[in-house]
């Protein structure tokens, strides 16, 4: 009984200590919205003129009154000076683990250094429920939410957008801007959407194939979307794609480039949704993927959902192919031990889809100073040199034109890294001589469900 | 015969119940083990050593912990009277009370989780342990109530009204007869909560906002990045703390009734 009665008190006194240590969680500063915070109302200056796509160069728009009382981007070391002791957190898509680990370390370490900004990486599964929060936020009325930088693009970028939840008129006042080249399409247009100084770009990246060295050779390798519907149906079960839909955007991708191939000229699909070319080519294009499917792997019974499972079906020798964006190729898969060593990108003669990545900051951010500095420091040119690099993990592709950095020798550092993309990267001429733009959003839902009634149920 | 018996049991038994948790062993501690190889060509330590060392590890073995104990505490606290309530104080249409109770099981949490997140937000609980606490209490209290039903449909109350006869105050009846009688039930039913508060993960997600890590928070986003060493290594730290609590409980898991029993005539 004695002893009963002891093991009861441990209990009770565990439960207070428990209770104890809750609560103080509950005052947190990191969690709770933050006092010390500039309120971001002040940021919100009146709507700035929309910036039409393409006419960029925009000279910084002066701020209005409203905004140069607290954080005035035409005074960058004020920006600064606010950030200096914020945590900002970032909310970013969190599975590899080459790009977590290249974010705190060369942006978390250069944070504290430099700016004394502390970095939380918030991991996702997936970016929309960085939205989720975000429009959720939104529904509860918060002035002050929880995320301060999202890296984003695509359809979260517009239901952001939409929804009024975007940080407006920043993108091209950050001090690092000039080395973004705006007047580029692929840039101030993000699937299609004016990027209208919503979002600052972090990185490209470029739809590309992966085979296994060990299994293939290079001269075997189809180079089209014909020639690939002949190596699949003479390997049967040797190849499959990733399903378009959401999380499997890779998928859908792969569509729209046999998409551009059929139609025989990519550039008819890029401006304004166009519904009477879509009805003119359409139903060609399910007619090729269907006349694929027998010879898929499975039958076209089933298909990977994202990249993940494409690579693991590749790397067990289930199919021959798996597919990445990185201008490293698999490079930082190999590293990471997810593809065998001997795996190397390459890519078809033509329609290879590329397009930029962005971070973009909420309206109700709680430290959107901290944010844009972080924003500033991705441009970089010394950091965009590392990201690109295979051993750091990260991978894509430059997010600036490394054509307008002036600095010798962070010039040297750009041009010494592209030379060092490592055995895996597709050649960068063959990227660039195949490289197409995307088309606006309208068509990728098009594809995402007429794929599954004409494709996936036939 | 009966020993061999036994031991084919244990054995399959053994084998049913650690055989997956050996697989994500062979896993976390191998590199580059694709098919057709039999075996991992490469064995390391490395990745479970970086896991186990990264500092959200830490965080998220803490907040999962004491979320998990506060949660147990409240399913307790809530799930008690309603068990007893319903057991014991013949309550009309005790079916259709159990039924709803049932409800949040059937619902998926995805549909209510946004709901709720923006109520918690209104309530300036989103984004704390304590919110998250709380939103656990969902899928977890039918299970708590269902469990100590049980335990109240075997307990007999003649044994407090003794207890008053003899003279024991309310609390002296509670804290004499009462709860030892009962106390296996409240573990098991506490173990519970635990554990399907530990393994909550869109629930946590949506009302923690994201930057409140918990295990399974840490396990779901690494899973899609399609690292199975990474994904198996985190998966043990998932499960490694069960252990424990399990092994802590096991007197009262089984014959939890004769055991109170027991406890009382000592």
């Amino acid at each position: 009984m004695r002893y009963v009665i002891h093991r009861q008190r441990w209990l009770a006194l565990l439960l207070v200590l428990c209770i104890g240590l809750t609560a103080c969680g509950a005052a947190d500063p990191t969690i709770t919205p933050d006092s010390s915070a500039a309120a971001p109302t002040a940021l919100l200056v009146e709507p700035a003129p929309t910036v039409a796509p393409g006419s960029t160069e925009a000279a910084p728009t002066p701020t209005s009154a409203a905004g140069a009382a607290a954080l005035n981007l035409a005074d960058w070391a004020a920006v600064e000076a606010a950030a200096r002791g914020q945590t900002v957190n970032w909310y970013i898509w969190g599975g590899a683990e080459g790009i977590n680990s290249f974010v705190d370390t060369f942006y978390g370490q250069a944070l504290k250094e430099r700016y004394d900004i502390t970095l939380n990486r918030v991991p996702l599964a997936d970016t929309v429920d960085a939205v989720n929060q975000v429009l959720s936020e939104k529904e509860a009325g918060q002035a002050v939410g929880a995320v301060d930088l999202i890296w984003i693009n695509g359809e979260n970028f517009k239901s952001l957008k939409q929804a009024d939840m975007l940080l407006p008129d920043w993108a091209q006042q950050l001090p690092n801007s000039r080395y973004v080249d705006w007047s580029n399409p692929a840039v101030n247009l993000d699937f299609g959407e004016p990027v209208e100084n919503m979002e600052s770009p972090w990185s490209s990246a470029q739809f590309q194939f992966v085979y296994d060295t060990a299994r293939m050779p290079a001269d075997e390798l189809p180079r089209s979307y014909a020639e690939l519907k002949d190596w699949a149906c003479a390997h049967p079960g040797r190849f499959t794609y990733v399903a378009p839909g959401p999380g499997g955007f890779i998928g859908t991708r792969f569509v729209k480039q046999a998409l551009y191939e059929i139609s025989g000229d990519a550039e008819q699909w890029a401006g304004a949704f166009n519904q009477a070319l879509w009805d003119t080519w359409s139903p060609q294009l399910w007619q090729y993927l269907n006349e694929l499917k027998p010879c898929l792997w499975r039958a076209g019974a089933t298909y990977p959902k994202d990249e993940s499972e494409a690579h693991q079906l590749f790397a067990n020798s289930e199919t021959d192919f798996t597919f990445v964006q990185a201008v490293v190729g698999p490079g930082a898969l190999i590293s990471d031990g997810i593809v065998p060593p001997t795996a190397k990108a390459f890519v078809f003669d033509d329609n290879m889809i590329g397009d930029f990545n962005y971070v973009a900051i909420p309206a109700n951010a709680p430290h959107p100073a901290a944010a844009l500095v972080l924003a500033n420091l991705i441009l970089d040119p010394q950091l965009q040199a590392a990201q690109v690099l295979p051993e750091n993990g990260f991978g894509l592709g430059f997010g600036i034109d490394i054509t307008r950095v002036d600095d010798p020798a962070a010039q040297a550092a750009l041009e010494s890294a592209g030379a060092q993309l490592g055995a895996a990267a597709t050649p960068a001429d063959e990227l660039a001589r195949s490289l197409r733009g995307d088309m606006v959003a309208e068509y990728q839902n098009l594809i995402e469900q007429e794929w599954e009634r004409n494709v996936l149920q036939q | 015969m009966s020993w061999l018996r036994r031991t084919v049991i244990w054995l399959a038994l053994g084998a049913g119940l650690l055989a997956p948790i050996a697989v994500l062993g062979v896993y976390a501690f191998s590199q580059r083990w694709f098919y057709p190889a039999l075996l991992p060509p490469e064995w390391t330590a490395s990745t479970f050593v970086r896991q186990l060392t990264r500092p959200e590890t830490g965080t998220a073995l803490l907040n999962s912990s004491l979320i998990a104990l506060l949660v147990s505490l409240l399913a307790l606290l809530v799930g008690y009277p309603a068990a007893r309530a319903l057991e014991l104080g013949q309550l009309p249409a005790k079916g259709l009370i159990y039924a709803l109770l049932f409800v949040p099981t059937v619902v998926p949490t995805v549909a209510t989780g946004i709901g709720l997140n923006i109520l918690f937000l209104r309530l300036g609980l989103a984004g704390t342990r304590l919110g998250v606490a709380l939103v656990h209490l969902v899928p977890v209290l039918p299970y708590a109530v269902f469990t100590l039903g049980g335990v109240f449909a075997a307990y007999d109350p003649t044994y407090e009204a003794q207890a008053r006869v003899l003279g024991a105050s309310r609390w002296m009846i509670w804290r004499r007869v009462t709860l030892p009688l009962l106390l296996p039930g409240l573990v098991v039913t506490a173990l519970f909560a635990f554990l399907i508060s530990w393994s909550q993960y869109v629930l946590t997600f949506l009302i923690g906002g994201g930057q409140l890590v918990t295990l399974p928070t840490l396990l779901f986003t690494t899973v899609p990045g399609g690292n199975q060493a990474t994904t198996a290594a985190l998966a043990l730290v998932f499960v490694a703390p069960l252990f424990v609590v399990i092994a802590l409980t096991a007197r009262y898991l089984a014959g939890s009734r004769v055991r109170g029993g027991e406890l009382l005539l000592q």
